[in-house]
């Protein structure tokens, strides 16, 4: 590659001003919250679909990969530059196009946040549900390339389920939608659910429409603590089975309330066994109906059952829940989470048997778990931090997230639910995928012969 | 290179800070938020060279700490700043600006370098003699250099307003140190001059209207000085100030450094609503914008801390007749930023509510 010449072209394209070779910027999009690390050549800031369409015509003729970049708040290295090449961060394309609540929509650009998007519909009484935990700082961009979802996707499922339109710009530089500003169609392949979830493999998303739905009148927060995880697994398939989806339904071990206290000691928590949170979240009345009925469920197993009292102690209890996951450090300065492991999933009656694996692993490896997540979709959040300066502990670490993946595959499992497969899991894939990851690798090749889209990914 | 590897490690590189750091806001590189100067100190413990690549990412933090409020993992991003700024400067690389800064600091004890006379405000009133004869009193107003060489009048009503309570000043004050110590370098000399007039005259307690030297005297100066900032000395004293109510609506800028960094909120607000209504900004308290100014940017980055504080002026609520602060750093900024004269000190607020009637104009 001769690298002036490219430079020069990406100048032309984007100016100079959005073209950087600096050492340090090169550094910082070499890697995203994963363990996985890349050095980019070139890092560029487009503004729009045209700018792109141009990048990617000149990567496809020589050969250049392009790898799109939302907030680099990815855990499995989906936007690291594995093969170098362009990073694109577009996270600067950050305008809501359109609110078209009339249609029951919105039109966004990749980069715009989660959490801005719905500061935005708020007012207007409508949401964007899914909701992952990094929703403050994740791109809307990212979301979709991973199928990203949250707490809530229990009810209302992954961010999939919302997108309607998606404008790509295919690796020739043309640029095509997925869809239409339809709530349903039944016209041909579903090539929006393909683009959806394929990592920057298949295309670049320069903009989306998104479906939005009413925001619920009131929600209530049911906290029931258990001996173990079996227990809270029988009151979890009680609250379904009498008619109850909740709104989130959230596991969360000792490990992981003792570093829920340590962030905010105001926020009441039981001090001993596994504790699930159920939100249900409806019109006011139906609310307190559907809290009580939960808690009915709850009390033949659980050993205590709490309703929160107040919108404040809600609020408080899910804003700790979100970043538990980053605050390991709060319980041992020395150690550090390693994202490694951490989003496998299984049918969900296999969640208890899960956890109890992974509490095997853990204590066989004698490596610190933290275990959390969405008992009510069978996704279950390992968070194993250690000692960063320990060889020896990170050799233990990728023994033991190795055995998590597996351990997931063998209950019948995924070995990523809704981070994304990047390059940390992609040696799963043909375990995940068997016969289908050879689709998957036609699709590819058909989309992009030369393999310039986010190469080494997926597995493919 | 001495580097805080503790902190370094324990980042996880989330992205929390990403949606916080009012200078990514502008820039919007990688390396212009508080996780890119974080990986900027970990390529330099891994050999990355600091050129001026790295001297931009870390010298353009305001080091304002709303990446520390909204950090899962505790991680203290400004201290870590601060430290590796230290850490260059004493092996030598520094920015031409960073220089430039103390060697007016050191040449004048002022961060303009300006010759004049620190206490020309005082003289003007024709009452230095009385006041520095060097006579023992137990509290001392710092002025700081802002209000010393820009803003006056401020000062004056300051010292107006302290001295019924028996403040002095000191007779040969010098720059606090803040710049320095906030860019890289020691401030010792500096420091030593106030320490030791301060001794002489006795004081326990330094109270100061300027929120960068109050940072600095609180983690800088020797421990057993009790250092207040003038909210604080005024919210103590309500009844005694006899206030009389003014007819107007004025919002609070939080400085971050009186602020996030020393949660002093709700003092500087006690002390408004004694005179007039209050309308909080769009985001206040510890969710409050940086001015655009601390850090060493407003010297470094003109144009960058100027583009900060717009967007912060964009924070403030519809119909209020003055934006209120009690930092004149913030008030510079902000005012330079297109708010001009709309901006003031709290002391003037203060002062026009007692009945001095050319303040808050």
């Amino acid at each position: 590659m001769a690298m002036k010449e490219v430079l020069e072209d990406l100048r032309k394209i984007v100016g100079d001003g959005r073209v950087s070779t600096s050492m340090l910027e090169r550094y910082c999009y070499s890697q995203d919250a994963s363990c996985v690390r890349g050095m980019p050549d070139f890092v560029v800031r487009p503004e729009n679909a045209e700018q792109i369409s141009e990048i990617l015509r000149l990567c496809n003729k020589k050969g250049i990969p392009a790898t799109p970049r939302g907030a680099g708040s990815g855990l499995a290295g989906g936007a690291v530059p594995v093969k170098g090449g362009i990073v694109l961060d577009m996270s600067g394309m950050n305008h809501i196009i359109e609110i078209d609540i009339g249609n029951l929509q919105v039109i966004v650009e990749p980069g715009v946040v989660q959490e801005r998007l719905n500061q935005a519909l708020k007012p207007l009484g409508f949401f964007f549900p899914p909701d992952p935990g990094s929703s403050a700082f994740c791109t809307l961009g990212g979301m979709i390339s991973c199928n990203s979802s949250g707490m809530r996707s229990v009810k209302y499922g992954t961010t999939r389920a919302y997108v309607l339109d998606l404008e790509v710009v295919l690796a020739d530089g043309s640029v095509i939608h997925t869809g239409s500003k339809v709530l349903k169609s039944s016209a041909g392949y579903d090539i929006t659910r393909l683009f959806t979830g394929a990592e920057g493999t298949l295309g670049i998303i320069t903009a989306a429409g998104l479906k939005v739905v009413p925001l619920p009148q009131a929600r209530r927060l049911v906290a029931a603590s258990f001996e173990d995880a079996e227990a809270a697994g029988r009151a979890v398939v009680d609250v379904f089975s009498r008619g109850i989806t909740p709104s989130a339904c959230e596991i969360m071990d000792k490990t992981t309330l003792e570093v829920l206290r340590r962030c905010n000691p105001a926020v009441a928590l039981p001090e001993s066994g596994d504790l699930v949170l159920f939100e249900v979240d409806g019109t006011n009345l139906s609310v307190d109906e559907a809290a009580r009925e939960v808690g009915e469920a709850c009390a033949p197993v659980a050993s205590s059952v709490r309703i929160a009292q107040s919108q404040e102690e809600m609020d408080s209890i899910w804003a700790g829940r979100r970043l538990v996951g980053a605050a390991v450090s709060r319980l041992d300065p020395t150690k550090t989470r390693v994202y490694a492991g951490e989003d496998v999933g299984v049918p969900i009656r296999e969640i208890p048997s899960l956890i109890n694996k992974v509490q095997k692993i853990s204590e066989d490896l004698g490596i610190a778990a933290m275990k959390y997540g969405h008992i009510g979709d069978g996704n279950l959040h390992v968070a194993l931090f250690i000692d960063l300066m320990n060889r020896e502990e990170w050799e233990r670490l990728d023994l033991a997230a190795d055995r998590i993946h597996r351990a997931a595959l063998e209950l019948g499992g995924t070995v990523s639910s809704e981070h994304g497969i990047g390059l940390a899991r992609a040696g799963y894939m043909p375990a995940q995928a068997g016969a289908a990851l050879e689709v998957m690798r036609s699709i590819k090749s058909s989309l992009d012969p030369k393999g310039i889209l986010n190469p080494g990914k997926l597995g493919l | 290179m001495n580097l805080d590897l503790e902190s370094i490690n324990r980042c996880v590189r989330c992205g929390t800070c990403r949606s916080v750091c009012p200078v990514f806001e502008e820039v919007g590189w990688e390396s212009a938020n508080t996780r890119g100067r974080i990986l900027a100190m970990k390529g330099l413990y891994d050999g990355l060279v600091a050129g001026p690549d790295v001297l931009d990412s870390l010298n353009t933090c305001t080091t304002c700490g709303i990446c520390t409020a909204s950090c899962p993992a505790g991680v203290k991003p400004p201290d870590m700043v601060e430290g590796v700024r230290r850490e260059l400067v004493s092996s030598g690389i520094m920015s031409r600006e960073q220089a430039l800064l103390k060697e007016r600091l050191f040449s004048s004890g002022n961060v303009f370098g300006d010759p004049g006379d620190r206490l020309a405000w005082l003289k003007r009133r024709g009452q230095e003699g009385d006041w520095l004869k060097g006579d023992k009193a137990k509290a001392i107003y710092f002025v700081g250099c802002l209000n010393s060489y820009r803003y006056q009048d401020t000062a004056s009503r300051t010292f107006d307003l302290l001295r019924r309570f028996g403040a002095t000043i000191l007779a040969d004050e010098q720059c606090c140190g803040s710049p320095l110590v906030r860019t890289g370098f020691d401030a010792g000399r500096l420091r030593e001059a106030n320490v030791r007039q301060i001794r002489e005259i006795g004081a326990d307690t330094i109270i100061t209207g300027c929120a960068g030297c109050y940072s600095t005297l609180k983690r800088d100066y020797p421990p057993d000085l009790r250092v207040m900032s003038v909210p604080e000395f005024l919210a103590d004293r309500l009844p005694e100030l006899d206030l009389k109510p003014l007819e107007m609506t004025v919002t609070y800028h939080d400085p971050c450094h009186l602020g996030r960094q020393s949660g002093i909120y709700d003092q500087p607000r006690r002390v408004i609503e004694s005179i007039c209504r209050l309308k909080e900004m769009r985001a206040s308290r510890e969710s409050a914008r940086c001015c655009g100014g601390g850090g060493g940017v407003r010297v470094g980055y003109r144009d960058l801390s100027l583009r900060m504080a717009k967007r912060r002026l964009a924070d403030v609520p519809e119909g209020v007749d003055f934006i209120v602060t009690s930092c004149p750093l913030c008030i510079r900024n902000l005012r330079d930023a297109g708010a001009g004269r709309k901006v003031i000190d709290i002391v003037d607020l203060v002062a026009a509510s007692i009945g001095d009637s050319a303040s808050a104009d």
